[in-house]
């Protein structure tokens, strides 16, 4: 259930409903708008009127029951699109967020040097894994704690901001304490010991779909990181499982368009693991781009052919270049600035 | 085996290449460039030998295919097919729209629906005069009295006809009415049907199926290119997934992937993709950004009231606002519309 307040609403008629939705038992979620202010109302409103509790009070425009099972993430909840303050860098919005690096930090060289490269093509992001979930125990699994700081060390040098993804609960505050962008990786969309977590943290959280995740459950999974107040979420679509095998994953781009008007919460789409071949990530990340999505993570590397992981799907500095232009050219045709 | 002539082989060279492929009892299949002609090999079971054409005159190379598919294939030939229908063409640098109803309904539906698309630019008509429904109970189609209002719209408007061949029995009269046979995603592997349509004098749109991988698809365009018809479309309209949001899940990998792949135009089906009315027009977007060279879309005058697909058909003024944003979208991938 959500109460909406009248654009000029005081704001003690805005304290009094949130002091009945208290008294009621319920917990509430002020939502500011750029228009007027939302109050969710989380708890099990089951069989409640809405009009009949809050209808009257004054300074209440509507109060109505949220039709989907996510609320704080709907649009019905807040109909402007979230844009997420990234330390002065939006995440989100007009503008399309280019984000981008390698799928491994490997060393000070590799990391700085790509750095410096997407930074020139336009990204204002920096990827770069420290703790990696690899499918075999055997593999490179990342620098850790050292990963971290040469990320760091790559902010300072070019000011992008830094997103990594954190693997557990344990390693959450660590991680938090270099990134400015934790990423919840494919694997753990439903870990949701994590996701609680990540609801009581002041980072934003980059939250990629589980392979096997319906959009409902990708959307429940952010619900879980916001009804515990932290509203600095973005989606990223980075492809499903399904029958083919020429592809690495299928990038769901349906998602793209069902999202924006499912969520007010920005959507990021990851060509590099969508499909997982270096010759075809650009027409993918144009393809994303032209479909909607508020942006692109895309994984480059200077040697792509002697990287620790993901090879095979990165991009060189050069064909990420290549890339941004043409996306730039897509995004132009829809509307869309990619600042320089 | 794929035998390539030299930019200057005599047509008597390359005719005694085809000769020497039908003595070894193989069939012959010259694939014209623009540059040289190619003659691919298809009917033996093991590798041959390069040498036993590598020594004739006129003859450049001759290669072993490492595709399953051999002459849909760009190893076999390298530049893009366009398709002549008629005066149209399909693939190629200009996008190829095709718009219409999911099935015929009435006269005045096709022929309003038509007039209508081709304001907004489209080039092709669907229509479909034999449905293969999922339930018996459904509408199944106006069958030959469907066809017959195709081609009244195709004589008022110029546009050329697309629709569904659901049987090898009915294919000699939907070939009669129609510019380019549609074979449905639940046919895709009906080989029977494949193989006719190989011998039919029709460019053929082959649809993928909703659960056919990339490579089973193109060896489903290879049936009908073996035969003998080279005039063959591949069309993406999405696959099934474990996703319930929407109808199938549009898988626009299979856009660069197939155009890596094969010289074949690659069309993409956004209405069926997505299922979503409000939805298509962002996916017709995306789906020629990918690189695909044409688009096929459900429109029809009144949705609400369409015997089939009305929940992802578009009205005429939603299809001409998705036309405004294609073309936006093919201008900045550099192709026309």
């Amino acid at each position: 259930m959500f109460i909406a307040m009248k654009p000029h609403a005081t704001a003690a008629e805005f304290e009094a409903v949130v002091e009945k939705i208290r008294a009621l038992g319920f917990t509430p979620h002020p939502i500011v708008g750029t228009e007027r202010k939302v109050v969710a109302v989380i708890g099990h409103t089951t069989g409640l009127d809405p009009e009949d509790l809050f209808g009257t009070m004054p300074g209440v425009a509507e109060a109505l029951r949220v039709s989907q099972p996510f609320k704080l993430v709907s649009r019905e909840v807040k109909e402007e699109d979230t844009v997420l303050d990234v330390d002065g860098v939006p995440l989100g919005g007009r503008a399309i967020s280019v984000l981008a690096g390698p799928c491994s930090v490997e060393s000070r060289e590799q990391i700085l040097e790509t750095a410096r490269a997407v930074k020139r093509a336009g990204a204002r992001f920096l990827r770069g894994g420290a703790f990696k979930p690899r499918t075999s125990p055997y593999e490179f699994q990342g620098l850790r704690e050292e990963g971290l700081k040469l990320l760091a060390l790559a902010r300072e040098t070019t000011g992008l901001k830094v997103v990594t993804e954190v693997k557990d609960t344990e390693t959450l505050p660590m991680v938090a304490e270099y990134a400015d962008v934790l990423q919840v990786g494919a694997r753990n969309m439903h870990n949701y010991s994590l996701l609680e977590r990540l609801g009581t943290i002041e980072k934003p959280v980059l939250l990629k779909r589980g392979l096997s995740a319906t959009i409902k459950e990708w959307l429940m999974a952010a619900e879980y990181v916001v009804s515990r107040g932290n509203h600095r979420v973005a989606l990223c679509e980075r492809g499903i499982r399904t029958f083919e095998t020429m592809t690495r994953n299928t990038l769901d781009i349906n998602a793209v368009p069902v999202l924006k008007a499912l969520t007010h919460l920005p959507v990021i789409v990851d060509p590099s693991h969508g499909i997982g071949l270096r010759a075809h990530v650009p027409a993918i990340a144009r393809a994303g781009v032209a479909a909607g999505a508020d942006g692109i993570i895309v994984e480059v590397h200077p040697s792509p052919e002697k990287a620790l992981s993901d090879g095979h799907q990165s991009l060189s500095l050069s064909e990420f270049e290549e890339l941004m232009k043409q996306v730039r050219v897509i995004a132009g045709a829809i509307g869309r600035p990619i600042p320089a | 085996m794929l035998v390539v002539m030299k930019p200057h082989a005599t047509p008597e060279q390359v005719e005694a290449v085809v000769e020497r492929i039908r003595t070894l009892g193989l069939t012959p299949h010259p694939i014209p460039g623009t540059q040289r002609i190619a003659i691919g090999i298809t009917g033996n079971q093991g590798g041959l030998e390069p040498d036993l054409f590598t020594t004739l005159p006129g003859v450049a190379d001759a290669l072993r295919v490492s595709q399953p598919f051999k002459l849909v294939s760009r190893e076999v030939k390298e530049e893009d097919t366009i398709i002549d229908v008629g005066g149209t063409s399909l693939g190629g640098r200009e996008l190829a729209i095709m718009a219409g109803p999911c099935s015929v309904e009435s006269r005045e539906q096709v022929l309003e629906t038509a007039h209508a698309v081709k304001r907004a630019g489209a080039r092709f008509l669907r229509g479909g005069a034999y449905k293969p429904r999922t339930s018996p109970y459904d509408f199944q189609g106006l069958a030959e009295e469907g066809l017959k209002l195709l081609a009244l719209a195709r004589e008022q408007t110029g546009l050329k006809i697309v629709t569904e061949v659901m049987d090898v029995e009915t294919l000699p009269m939907v070939a009669d009415y129609a510019d380019v046979l549609q074979l449905g995603a639940r046919n895709m592997q009906n080989f029977s049907l494949l193989k006719q349509l190989g011998l039919a004098r029709r460019p053929v749109i082959v649809k993928r199926g909703p659960s056919a991988t990339i490579k089973e698809w193109l060896m489903a365009a290879e049936y009908v290119v073996s035969r003998g018809n080279y005039r063959v479309a591949l069309c993406e309209r999405g696959i099934r997934t474990f996703e319930n949001m929407t109808r199938n899940t549009l898988d626009l990998n299979a856009v660069p992937v197939l155009k890596a792949l094969t010289h074949l135009p690659v069309l993409v089906d956004p209405s069926h993709g997505i299922g979503l009315r409000a939805h298509v027009a962002a996916m017709a977007r995306a789906g020629v950004a990918a690189g695909a060279d044409g688009i096929l879309v459900e429109v029809h005058p009144h949705p609400e009231g369409a015997l089939s697909d009305g929940a992802q058909s578009l009205t005429p003024p939603e299809f001409e606002a998705l036309m405004r944003e294609v073309r936006g979208i093919a201008q900045a991938v550099g192709r026309s519309i």
